[in-house]
């Protein structure tokens, strides 16, 4: 395949009008020492070709009933979600910088910023950021230009651990140092643990996730207290589903919100492309990284909307800017704005109400398996939940493999609290005939 | 004007709804419920669907209008890309599963890490990053990393004042001062310019080739000796690769470190804005401190490997952005060498033709030649109070999305144009055409149209100052 226009007399005549014999000459200036011979790439396949080539790769890739989570779930995607994102003139279009020409791609982020702003509590969101991680990361790093004097920043064990390793990637040249906070044996972080860290008057933020990586809702309110009265900023990093059951942010008084916004709307693809959502006070608004929409009128008096604030950008303000974050997550955006709109109130907690009951209904017949207890006993969870078990957890996972279920995430290797502990999702998607048979068949090992 | 989704008319049927067939069974204990309404619309599918699909309709896209953006690359997207990324088996896979059920997903990004060795001239590639300014901030880093290990105290970056915004924005993230180099009219660096900043201090030295302004940099190989002379490294901003695939490769150049924006370059669209993909690919000695996981193929099989204790570490969670990644190879494996070889010349043959119908008539500061996309200086045509801006605007009258403007900063009233190798003749003739007719016709006759401009588009001018002075950044609550 190839997607050129041209014809030979096409290319013939824009010679003649440039000046030159041929194309070759278009590149004389490069030295010929440079100049490659040959490309040894290979491909020249069309369509239908591609179809087959790629259809073979797809079957080495296996699709389970999944009851894993950890940071990707497997949420249900309304069809709306797809047709939205799926107009090529959405999926085509690049970041509005001509506002007239793109109000399509401008209204919808100011909606998406509208709903994350509803949902979390919060005053101001962004357009997004790369995904849960790197928003965690320019959290930490908004923190740090705040607190300008403090240099360090706490941070939960019990954020994913993924999260953790990208914070210290994109703090390793800063002043930046990390102190952990340790999990308590309930598996939540404790007050009494980050009273005695902030003592040092260092701290510049403390960044607390709930549902935790172990599912367990902190004690956020609790946390929060704590964390503000010694002057840190709070980072709350959430579930933006469980905020239809459990308290928001902004009612916890956290200065920044953060997470993965792969739950609205995206699938686990891989892990890819997600989205990283990012609300802050309004305190915050002009150290927030990102692209931001702002609604503003022509000269007609009619709505319009732009993007804003932007000399805190890279394109503007160069090595001073906020962040170095240009190209976004801007279609996930919008598969969360779409989601996000479809729901009504009762219905979306309906919708985190129905991941919880279901988590329970399977953590409630699990743990009494033989072989299988609760690793915290009394912990309120949304929908992961930890399992600590005397059986092989390698042999349980490829019976259920081997059954088309990819079971829970062996923990064991995360540390010696988590010996023989594994870390079960289960979503609205999971079917009561699907939990019933997965516990079956952990009954029968 | 579209409604705001909280303007809609409230149903009691919203679009979506689950039923649970477990019972629901919630206690929350008081402190941890929460207290504030969602305030969530509640919307039926078909006003959901008229609202999208009206906003939709006010974008101008790719898959509408010739979008001749400067330095975003905006080439047709192929369709067959999403057709393929859509399947089950690349979409509805966990990123946790064993490494043996995913074998295909490591296959694809594998294969593609190999094809832009060939392509580049280097030696890995790293495909974790999620956009171009992703992977500055990763071979930046990775360069810190590298000097740290051979005990070397180096601290500058020099950056060229045509540079792209993010790079100076990266170095800054990844530690490093910012020393700016004045560049050449043309956007190019003169060596002996470049050796009087070059201290034993500077790390690296981060250039665009093609620059900004569309030029090659001729004297490339001069400055990679006086740099690498002075134990500097090199690197590559590949936001320009279209230029030159298949024709030179910077790795040959002598560049140590690079990143290629996938959703430029390799077709995959940018959806307003992102998602992105920004590999970023090293010379052999730089290995050891790339991200974290690794894909490694053992005879025919793929593992991932963790331990690499001089690496920088992971930029991001799980695997990179694998849906752009996917039909980036999607587009290599289309193309095929010869094909990518081909893109090049004509995205070259397509910007020099336009700008061969605009030379002696409008400034371009960097001459009567460029790569594959070309910048123009239009200030000596400017009467009345008109500036780029005015010009951008009217061009969107024309059913067209406006060019770049204002970057490279080196420019004045900078029009950057770059058409991109799908695009016809007869696009880019009437483009040139319409783009005369404002700066030469218009302007003379017609001043207060461009000034008024846009009136075709569903709003006309929006005041940018206004949303900044006094920001409103979502509804008001109902
Ligand atoms: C020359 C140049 N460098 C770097 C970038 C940054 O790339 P991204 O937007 O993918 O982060 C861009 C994109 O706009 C660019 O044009």
């Amino acid at each position: 395949m190839n997607y050129i226009s041209q014809n030979q007399k096409d290319k013939c005549d824009m010679l003649k009008v440039i000046g030159v014999n041929s194309v070759n000459e278009l590149f004389d200036m490069i030295p010929n020492s440079l100049k490659v011979k040959k490309l040894n790439i290979y491909g020249e396949k069309t369509e239908q070709e591609l179809l087959n080539y790629f259809a073979n790769i797809a079957l080495k890739n296996k699709i389970f009933v999944s009851f894993r989570g950890a940071g990707i779930y497997d949420h249900y995607i309304p069809s709306l979600v797809d047709e939205v994102i799926g107009r090529s003139e959405f999926l085509t279009a690049y970041t509005p910088y001509q506002a007239e020409a793109s109000q399509g791609t401008l209204q919808t982020i100011f909606e998406y910023q509208s709903l994350i702003c509803s949902l979390t509590g919060l005053d101001v969101s962004n357009a997004s950021l790369y995904d849960g991680a790197t928003a965690v990361a320019e959290a930490a790093l908004l923190s740090l230009k705040v607190n300008s004097k403090k240099n360090t920043i706490l941070i939960s064990q019990a954020l994913h651990p993924e999260y953790i390793q990208t914070i210290r990637t994109y703090l390793e040249n800063s002043r930046a140092k990390i102190i952990m906070l340790d999990i308590s044996l309930d598996g939540s972080i404790k007050e009494s643990s980050v009273e005695a860290a902030v003592n040092n008057n260092d701290i510049a933020a403390a960044i607390i996730q709930s549902p935790n990586y172990f599912g367990i809702i902190e004690n956020m309110q609790a946390l929060s207290c704590v964390i503000k009265k010694s002057g840190a900023l709070f980072i709350a990093v959430v579930n933006p589903i469980s905020l239809g059951v459990f308290q928001a942010p902004g009612e916890y008084n956290a200065d920044i919100a953060v997470g993965e916004g792969q739950v609205l709307g995206s699938p686990m693809s891989f892990g890819g492309t997600t989205l990283g959502f990012m609300v802050v006070k309004k305190s915050l608004e002009w150290k927030m990284p990102g692209r931001i929409v702002g609604q503003t009128t022509d000269k007609n008096g009619k709505r319009g909307f732009v993007l804003t604030l932007q000399s805190r950008e890279q394109h503007i303000r160069r090595e001073r800017a906020t962040s170095n974050i240009c190209t976004n997550a801007s279609l996930n955006a919008l598969a969360a704005c779409v989601f996000l709109s479809g729901w009504g109130n009762h219905g979306f907690k309906n919708l985190a109400e129905t991941n919880m009951s279901k988590a329970k209904y399977a953590f409630n017949k699990i743990k009494s398996l033989n072989g299988f207890k609760a690793k915290f006993k009394d912990a309120v969870f949304f929908n992961e939940f930890v399992i600590e078990t005397k059986k092989n957890i390698k042999m349980i996972n490829k019976i259920l493999l081997k059954n088309s279920i990819l079971g829970p995430l062996d923990l064991s290797g995360t540390s010696e609290f988590f010996k023989n502990c594994i870390l079960f999702c289960v979503t609205e998607q999971r079917t009561k005939c699907e939990i019933d048979r997965c516990i079956k068949i952990l009954s029968e090992i | 004007m579209e409604k705001l989704l909280n303007e809609l008319p409230s149903s009691d049927v919203a679009a979506y709804t689950i039923k649970s067939d477990i019972k629901i069974d919630v206690k929350v204990p008081e402190h941890l419920k929460r207290s504030i309404s969602l305030g969530l619309p509640s919307i039926t599918e078909n006003n959901l669907l008229r609202h999208f699909t009206n906003l939709s309709r006010k974008n101008y896209a790719l898959s509408t209008v010739f979008y001749p953006l400067g330095s975003c690359t905006m080439k047709h997207n192929p369709l067959i890309n999403e057709r393929i990324v859509k399947s089950e088996a690349f979409n509805s896979i966990h990123p946790y599963q064993p490494t043996e059920s995913l074998q295909g997903a490591f296959e694809i990004m594998y294969g593609l890490e190999k094809d832009l060795c060939e392509l580049t001239g280097m030696d890995y590639f790293s495909l974790q990053q999620a956009a171009g300014a992703h992977g500055e901030f990763a071979g930046l880093l990775v360069i810190a990393k590298y000097f740290k290990s051979i005990k070397q105290s180096r601290t500058k970056i020099i950056i060229p004042d045509s540079a792209h915004g993010t790079n100076p924005a990266s170095a800054s993230l990844a530690g490093f001062e910012i020393i700016s180099l004045k560049s050449e009219s043309d956007g190019t660096v003169l060596p002996e310019k470049l050796k009087k900043i070059l201290t034993s201090e500077v790390a690296a030295v981060m250039l665009t080739v093609p620059n900004t302004l569309g030029t090659f940099e001729k004297n490339i190989l001069e400055i990679s000796k006086i740099v690498h002379k002075n134990g500097s490294l090199l690197y590559y901003d590949g936001a320009n690769l279209n230029a030159v695939m298949g024709i030179v490769k910077p790795g040959h150049m002598g560049f140590d470190v690079m990143h290629i924006n996938l959703h430029k370059t390799f077709s995959a669209p940018h959806g307003g804005g992102g998602p992105g993909s920004g590999p970023i690919g090293v010379k052999s000695f730089l290995e050891p401190f790339i991200p974290i996981p690794r894909i490694e193929k053992n005879k025919s099989k793929f593992t991932l490997n963790y331990k690499k204790s001089e690496s920088i570490g992971r930029l991001k969670s799980f695997f990179g952005n694998f849906h752009v990644i996917l039909k980036a190879y999607i587009y290599i494996k289309a193309l095929g060498g010869k094909g990518l070889v081909s893109v090049s010349e004509q995205a070259v043959l397509n910007a020099n033709y336009m700008l061969a119908r605009l030379r002696n008539k409008v400034d371009i500061p960097a001459g009567d030649r460029c790569m594959h996309e070309f910048v123009l200086s239009p200030k000596s045509l400017f009467r009345d109070n008109i500036k780029t801006l005015d010009v951008a605007k009217r061009l969107l009258d024309y059913n067209y999305y406006a060019p770049t403007i204002y970057f490279p900063l080196i420019v004045e009233e900078a029009i950057m144009i770059e058409p991109t190798e799908t695009e016809s003749k007869e696009t880019l003739d009437t483009f040139i055409d319409i783009l005369s007719k404002i700066l030469f016709d218009e302007i003379i006759k017609e001043p207060q149209k461009i000034k008024e401009a846009p009136i075709n588009t569903t709003v006309c001018r929006l005041n940018e100052v206004e949303a900044a002075r006094n920001p409103i950044l979502k509804w008001k609550k109902q």
